[in-house]
Parts: C-alpha cells; sequence; structure tokens
C-alpha cells in the first residue's frame, strides 16, 4: 500500500474509532442530561466547551501520558490509541451538547404524551431515541469531522511518526513545513472530500428513513 | 430490563472488538521502536527518513520513529522520558542536559553551516561586513532606521539559540524591537515569511537549498556565509532514562550514524537533488568539531 493511501486509512480509523468510543458515551450522557433539571448546569458547561481548542486538549493529555506524568507507565504516548483517546475527549462536548438538544426537544414533545397513553419509561426512552436519530447522528458526524480535521492532538501526543502515528493533518503540517505545497494541499483535499463524504452517506441515510 | 442489559452487552462486546482490531491493524508488535526526537532541520530535509531506511535494510527488528520538534523541545521530551535518542544542534543547551545526567554517549555526526539571509538588494549591506559581529551590527542599525526587518525563529531551536548568541556577541539587544519579528515556527516557515517581507533571518544551509531549489523563497539570497563562527553542529546522544532494550538499539543507530558506511550516506544525501551536501559528514574533522563544540557550549 502507497504511503499516502495508509496515511488516510489510518485517518479515517483514528477519528472513526474515537468517534464511535466517544458516541458510546457522550449519547447516554445526553440522555441522561435532557431528563434532569438539576443536571442541566453539566450540559451547559459541556456546551462551552465545544471550541476547547485542540492544542490544549493535546498538551495536557501529553503531560498525562508522558513518562514523568501520573499515566505514563501506560505507555500510551506516541501510538495511535493515545490519538483517539485524545480525539475522544476532544470531541466529548461536542457530541453530548448537540445530542443534548434535540433529545431535550424530543422529551418536551412526546413524553407525557406517551405516559398518557400508557407507555412505560422503557417505551419512552425507546421512542425519544428513535425520534431524534436523525439528530443524533449529525452530531455524530459534526464529532467525526472535527475529530479527522484536528492537528493539536495528533501532533502532541502522536508525535507524528512515520507508519505509526502520521495522519491527514499532521502530513499536511509536515509537508507544509518541507515547503512541498503540492502534497499538502493533495492530501488537503482529501480531507474535505472524506468530511464532505460522510456528511452526504449520513443525508442519504436519512432520506431513506424518513421515507420509510 | 433483561432485553436493555442485552443491548448494553453486545455494544460493550463491540466496543472492545473495535478497540482490539484497531491495536492490531494500528501497531507493530514484532520490532522494537526507538523513540528519537529530533531537530526539524534534519527531519525536514529528509535525510533522517533515508538514514532510518538505511538502518532498517540492515537491522530488521529495529524502526527509529522521528518525532520532529526543535532541539529545545527535543531536549526536554528526552527529560521527561519521552525519548530515547536525541538529535539536536544546540550546543549551549546540549551542555545543560549533559551536566543533568539526562543524555549521554555523545556522538558529532554531522555539520553545516548557518547562513544570514536576506532581500537581494541588501538594505542592510552585510554582503561587505568585514565580520560577524559587523554583520549583526549593520542588521541592527538598518533596523533601527527602519530600513530593515529580521525574522527570529523565536521557538528555542538551534538556530534560534544560535541567533540569539551571534546577537549577545555583537553586544547588541534587538527584543521587543519593532523591526524584529519572531515567527515561533520551523525553519522553513521562516524562511517563506522572511522571503515575503523582504526581511533578514539565520537559516541553516540545508533547508535553504531545499526551499530555494524548490522556489519558495525567490527574494531570499545568501548574504553572509562561511565564517566557522557560523558553523552548525549536529550531535546524536541516548537518554540515560531509557529501557535497557530500547537504549541498546539506539546505540546501534548512532554507532551506524557514526561509521564510516553512514558518513558516506550523510556525505552523499542531497547531492543529485540539490547539486550540493545539504550536510557534511563529521568524520573528516571531528578534532576541529570538538574544539569548536566546547567553545559554543562554554560561552553561554
Amino acid at each position: 500500500m502507497s504511503e499516502l493511501a495508509s496515511i488516510v486509512l489510518r485517518s479515517i480509523v483514528i477519528s472513526g474509532t474515537a468517534t464511535i468510543l466517544a458516541s458510546a458515551w457522550s449519547i447516554p450522557l445526553a440522555y441522561l442530561l435532557s431528563g434532569s433539571y438539576r443536571l442541566r448546569h453539566i450540559a451547559y458547561l459541556l456546551e462551552a466547551l465545544v471550541g476547547i481548542p485542540t492544542v490544549l486538549v493535546g498538551l495536557l493529555l501529553y503531560m498525562l501520558l508522558s513518562n514523568a506524568g501520573p499515566l505514563g507507565f501506560l505507555q500510551l504516548l506516541y501510538t495511535p490509541q493515545a490519538i483517539i483517546t485524545g480525539e475522544a475527549l476532544l470531541i466529548t462536548p461536542l457530541i453530548t451538547a448537540v445530542s443534548y438538544q434535540t433529545l431535550k426537544e424530543t422529551r418536551t414533545k412526546y413524553t407525557e404524551l406517551a405516559l398518557s397513553l400508557g407507555a412505560t419509561q422503557q417505551q419512552v426512552a425507546g421512542l425519544v431515541i428513535s425520534q431524534s436519530l436523525p439528530s443524533l447522528l449529525a452530531s455524530i458526524v459534526m464529532g467525526y469531522s472535527r475529530a479527522i480535521g484536528e492537528l493539536g492532538v495528533a501532533l502532541i501526543v502522536g508525535g507524528n511518526i512515520k507508519g505509526l502515528t502520521r495522519t491527514i493533518t499532521t502530513s499536511i503540517a509536515l509537508y507544509t513545513a518541507m515547503g512541498e505545497y503540492e502534497n499538502a494541499i493533495k492530501l488537503g483535499l482529501v480531507l474535505v472530500v472524506l468530511t464532505i463524504g460522510v456528511s452526504l452517506l449520513v443525508r442519504l441515510v436519512k432520506r431513506k428513513w424518513d421515507i420509510d | 430490563m433483561n432485553l436493555q442489559l442485552k443491548h448494553i452487552a453486545i455494544i460493550a462486546v463491540l466496543l472492545i472488538a473495535i478497540i482490539a482490531s484497531t491495536t492490531l491493524v494500528l501497531n507493530n508488535n514484532n520490532t522494537i521502536n526507538v523513540r528519537a526526537t529530533t531537530t526539524t532541520s534534519l527531519y525536514a530535509t529528509g535525510l533522517l527518513d533515508y538514514l532510518g531506511t538505511e538502518y532498517h535494510k540492515q537491522h530488521t527488528d529495529t524502526i527509529i520513529n522521528f518525532i520532529a520538534v526543535g532541539s529545545g523541545e527535543a531536549l526536554k521530551r528526552a527529560e521527561r522520558g519521552d525519548a530515547c535518542m536525541v538529535l539536536v544542534h544546540a550546543p549551549s543547551l546540549e551542555k545543560e542536559y549533559i551536566d543533568k545526567g539526562i543524555i549521554t554517549y555523545h556522538k558529532i555526526f554531522a555539520y553545516n553551516y548557518f547562513i544570514i539571509v536576506g532581500p537581494q538588494d541588501d538594505p542592510a549591506n552585510i554582503s561587505n561586513a568585514t565580520s560577524l559581529e559587523d554583520a549583526m551590527k549593520r542588521i541592527y542599525m538598518a533596523g533601527e532606521k527602519g530600513k530593515a526587518l529580521f525574522i527570529s525563529r523565536g521557538d528555542n531551536s538551534g538556530t534560534h539559540v544560535k541567533e540569539l548568541q551571534l546577537w549577545a556577541q555583537a553586544g547588541l539587544d534587538p527584543q521587543n524591537k519593532e523591526w524584529y519579528l519572531e515567527s515561533g515556527q520551523g525553519m522553513g516557515e521562516t524562511l517563506v515569511i522572511a522571503s515575503e517581507k523582504h526581511a533578514y533571518t539565520l537559516s541553516d544551509i540545508g533547508t535553504y537549498l531545499k526551499y530555494k531549489k524548490d522556489g519558495r523563497i525567490p527574494s531570499l539570497t545568501i548574504l553572509y556565509s562561511n565564517d566557522t563562527a557560523l558553523i552548525n553542529i549536529y550531535s546524536a546522544y541516548i537518554v540515560s532514562s531509557c529501557p535497557e532494550q530500547e537504549k541498546a538499539k539506539a546505540q546501534g543507530f548512532i554507532d551506524f550514524l557514526v561509521s564510516p558506511e553512514g558518513q558516506q550516506l550523510i556525505a552523499n544525501y542531497g547531492i543529485d537533488k540539490y547539486g550540493q551536501p545539504l550536510f557534511y559528514p563529521a568524520q573528516d574533522k571531528l578534532d576541529e568539531l570538538e574544539e569548536i563544540w566546547n567553545q559554543i557550549a562554554g560561552n553561554s
């Protein structure tokens, strides 16, 4: 496999895994928050953290994972897993905040109605989730786009190691530093195609859903 | 409720499967990875990947993972135990870390020259400078008169450390001057900024030649060079805190760098593409280089 192809594939696997992980805890968390008036401040806090700088997340994670840091014994620094962890943390506020909004709206719309028709709590949960699904999917896609397009985490905890932690964005940074702008732009276009492609795909799935 | 538990169990199993499979896909477990933090100028010219690949051909059980950062950060990461080998070019900084016992096994493996580059019309007239100090003074004076700009790396890299030393030796302090700009970026980006703004800057010859050849910095030209005070010495070190197995491999790579074979590879690198070598092997004049290294390291 050519180096370029392996970089692209690695980026997709890393950000994809990060997105799946982040969704696995962000959406249940959003559901929990949307049902509780007391916990709304947590939702506001996460909303405020949506734009947290990627370099800051990268730096904090580096301090944690460094051999001189508290989690150094895990030997995760300069591994793809370190990037996955960082990106998953990075997009948690985004996925949670967006899911929270849509889940909350759906809840207000349907909960009382469903309960008055004799639905159980589980049935209500199922209804709310299934009604919010298209928007939840959109929040996941947003998370994925932010993960695959970020540079700070991948560069600082990944180290841009050839054949191991080099991703699309770190390659772009390296090619730019090497003055090889053509290659940098090529990879940039791949990145744009990847993010647009996924969101188009989701749009198609959504449309199919709405028709069914 | 049972149904929900089952769902959660399925999701958990899926997650574990995903993580396990990515671990298999992404990690290379059969070889020993040596973590090497290096200066950007060595990496961005492509020399290290070239040497690493040649070494891997002979020692298939070893992969050198190059992490390209500035010399300052490279040493800092070594101090935190996040590197096993360091390849840098900032003798005065290196000395500090040697004294602290963080790095050992010092080997000078290559050198080239720093050059002062600037706009072709040379408003500070440094191409007629009588000495390095005179050149720095001319830039300073022209800057004060508003006729010249100077771009500093400003990132604690080897080149930045050298530049600060040059100002200090000339008895000048350009900090906070309007004509003195800090880019905070790598050598390549800094050269591009200097070219765009018709400014002066200090560069290593390797990065300059690569960028010049690729046509990225049309307005820059070499204005002051060939001074032994501008010699740029690249050294390799082992980090003391490194685990034994990795350390042995790192040592193997450094021995390869200074071996006749490694030195030949360094001497020939880039000639086909740039018409002249980007780096010179250290073996021809090791004594002289060590003396200069000691001078630079001691002076600060």
